[in-house]
């Protein structure tokens, strides 16, 4: 079991400045009041900084939801 | 900064949210912006805050552009507001930037319009002119509709140069060159007033592949990267505080390895490194770019820790400084605390603590003033000198849209007005200053107390010394007890504390009625005083009532001490044209008295 989750979960609550936020793999971006179009590429971005990865253009347009995030970031890591 | 203490910070300004205090929230972000503690994504993060807070007046911002401009409100409100300027951002749509300005007629014109272009309509057409044409149709169409909002236009850049490759890309038809004339163009067409960011410079002083980020433009139709968009927005920062506050006046600088290199009141005023070497040729170059911010308008300032006659001796007596004394606007040497030095140049200039840029290698001091002085920019001062001039460029303290004949006379009217203000003291010219020291002298025979700092200063001593003839203790010894030499040291001492023993002249008898000067040597700490000139007095007087009635001197170049090459010669002894070296003679009686401010110390013997 990767460290990914409770990782993204300091990068989510540095993100949307809200140290209360609590997420899991089935958070979407539904459920994050300030989760927009906007702030996923924020987010996006913070991913990138704190796993060292980079995410190729095409990885983040279609995520369905916190699980599939981890997915994508998790095989980066592993390559 | 590490994530804790980013951490520790939002926390703190969280808590302070909760609990209604907004000033101290503030407050908190401001010094960690100005501090440049934030990474991207942090400063992003501030900005978001600061776009919800009440920052009191605001400067209202609309920023319009040919790209996405979403992400440009909390970083330019960030940046801003570490520099203490309050803005209110809001962007309008992708490429509507023509409906945009038109909705200025119906809500009421911003302060400031910012317009961002994109290449792409530039680079579509086959001829170059008409593209040109087109877009610059375009935009000064978009500035017509402006309503009186000053402007801060952005210049076009473009990530890759295209098909043709890079050197085909610069001539006529190339992706290069079509950018490079447009911006030219636009500049040039540009309304009086309105400022011109040089995206092209900012790129380049990135990195270009560093400022763009090529999934940015299929994501979100924003070209730039996180560290791309920062720089972009410190720059529209500096041009918007350039059209509205106007840009700071002073450049307040430290003395001691700001200026030069080394401690004045150590290695005295020509000891100081401002040439010859890397670390002094450093120094050299960033007192050349001080003197262009003067020339240009800003004014310059000195606050050091030093005794005001140390801080200001270079400027008179080192030929190898820059600046002289005359390019300042405000002077502050002493022993106080920084922050009081520049509280009363502030004063003296009668400008706001917002005017003032600091630069001090110290850390210490820097700190200190930040934490005194929040309204003061304190620029991040690197550990090596050559770094210095970028250091300062990097936070374009100084960005402003036209030069007026009035900034290039402002230098001098303070400078004029500085020179009022301290016309009793120091500044009143060279001779005003030198009368001001109030120097004395104690001219001596050796004696066997002053025998050791006599031998330290043969053996240590190299720019005014005519022969550095290092000689022992033995020897000097020897001197000391010859009835027939004269041997003499000086002492000297001034209002601003006691020099000690500085100065040494030893004379031998030569042939007929001849004195000899074998040696004469004097500390750097109080050359370009005149003090030479009351020994040499001293030394031909005590060579008359000794019964001699010829003088005769030897200058030997060493390669450091140049600037005492003409001393003879200057003192009125003729070249002896027939004998080797470098030797000079006159009869005692034909030598006139050399002026000198240094005043005869009660202590001293009278022959």
């Amino acid at each position: 079991m990767s460290d990914t989750l409770p990782r993204l979960v300091d990068v989510f609550r540095r993100v949307f400045d809200d140290d209360t936020l609590q997420i899991t793999p089935a958070t979407t971006a539904g459920s994050v009041e300030a989760w927009d179009s906007v702030m996923h590429i924020t987010l996006m971005m913070a991913c990138e900084k704190a796993f060292g990865v980079r995410f190729r253009a095409g990885d983040v347009a279609g995520l369905k939801d916190v699980g599939e995030l981890v997915g994508v970031i998790d095989r980066l890591r592993t390559r | 900064m590490s994530d804790d203490v980013v951490s520790t910070l939002f926390r703190a300004v969280s808590d302070r949210r909760r609990a209604g205090d907004w000033p101290e929230a503030l407050g908190l972000l401001r010094d960690a912006i100005r501090r440049s503690l934030l990474a991207p994504g942090d400063l992003e993060r501030a900005g978001r805050i600061l776009l919800q807070a009440p920052l009191g007046p605001t400067t209202s911002v609309r920023v319009l552009g040919q790209v996405t401009t979403t992400w440009i409100p909390p970083v330019l409100t960030a940046l801003a507001w570490g520099d203490g300027i309050a803005l209110a951002v809001t962007t309008g749509g992708f490429d509507t930037v023509l409906q945009d300005v038109e909705q200025i007629s119906v809500d009421g014109a911003p302060d400031v319009l910012v317009l961002i272009p994109s290449p792409d309509r530039l680079l579509a057409g086959d001829d170059d002119a008409v593209s040109i044409a087109g877009e610059l149709a375009w935009w000064e169409a978009v500035w017509a509709r402006r309503s009186g909002a000053r402007l801060v236009q952005l210049g076009y850049d473009v990530q890759e140069v295209g098909p043709r490759g890079v050197g085909l890309s610069t001539a006529s038809g190339g992706a290069l060159r079509r950018t490079r004339d447009m911006n030219m163009t636009l500049r040039d067409r540009l309304p009086a007033g309105g400022a011109w960011v040089d995206v092209d410079r900012i790129a380049g002083d990135v990195g270009r592949r560093a400022f763009y980020d090529p999934r940015g433009l299929r994501w979100s139709g924003q070209p730039w990267s996180e560290a791309g968009l920062v720089a972009l927005c410190h720059h529209a920062r500096a041009a918007i505080r350039a059209i509205t506050t106007g840009p700071r006046k002073v450049l307040v600088l430290d003395l001691d390895d700001t200026l030069w290199g080394g401690v004045v009141g150590e290695v005295g005023a020509q000891g100081v490194a401002v040439r010859d070497t890397p670390e002094g040729e450093g120094y050299r170059a960033f007192q050349q770019h001080c003197l262009g911010l003067a020339r240009r308008g800003v004014l310059l300032a000195v606050a050091s820790k030093n005794n005001p006659d140390d801080a200001r001796e270079p400027f008179f007596s080192n030929a190898s400084m820059t600046l002289k004394l005359t390019d300042f606007a405000a002077f502050e040497a002493s022993w106080s605390a920084k922050s009081e030095s520049l509280v009363r140049i502030a004063t003296q200039l009668r400008l706001g603590l917002d005017s003032l840029v600091f630069f001090d290698d110290n850390p210490a001091e820097r700190d200190h003033v930040r934490q005194m002085l929040p309204d003061v920019c304190v620029v991040d001062v690197p550990d090596d000198p050559t770094g210095y001039v970028r250091a300062l460029e990097a936070g374009l303290w100084f960005e402003a849209v036209a030069l007026t004949a009035e900034d290039e006379a402002r230098s001098a009217h303070y400078q004029a007005e500085q020179a009022r203000v301290s016309a009793a003291a120091a500044h009143d010219g060279v001779e005003g200053w030198l009368r001001s020291l109030d120097m004395q002298a104690h001219v001596a025979p050796f004696t066997e107390p002053t025998l050791e700092r006599v031998v330290q200063l043969f053996g240590k001593t190299n720019q005014f010394n005519l022969t550095t003839r290092r000689h022992t203790v033995d020897q000097v010894r020897a001197f000391a007890t010859d009835p027939d030499t004269i041997a003499l040291a000086g002492s000297v001492r001034d209002r601003f504390g006691d020099h000690g023993l500085v100065t040494v002249i030893v004379g031998v008898p030569g042939t007929e009625g001849t004195i000899r000067v074998d040696s004469w040597l004097m500390s750097c700490r109080v050359i370009g005083r005149t003090v030479e000139h009351h020994v040499w007095a001293a030394f031909l007087s005590e060579a008359r009532a000794r019964g001699y009635t010829r003088v005769e001197a030897e200058f030997i170049p060493t390669g450091k001490n140049a600037q005492v090459g003409t001393m003879y010669a200057s003192l009125g002894l003729s070249r002896v044209e027939d004998r080797e070296g470098h030797w000079f003679a006159a009869a005692i009686d034909d030598i006139p008295t050399p002026v000198t401010f240094v005043g005869v110390s009660p202590g001293s013997p009278t022959r």
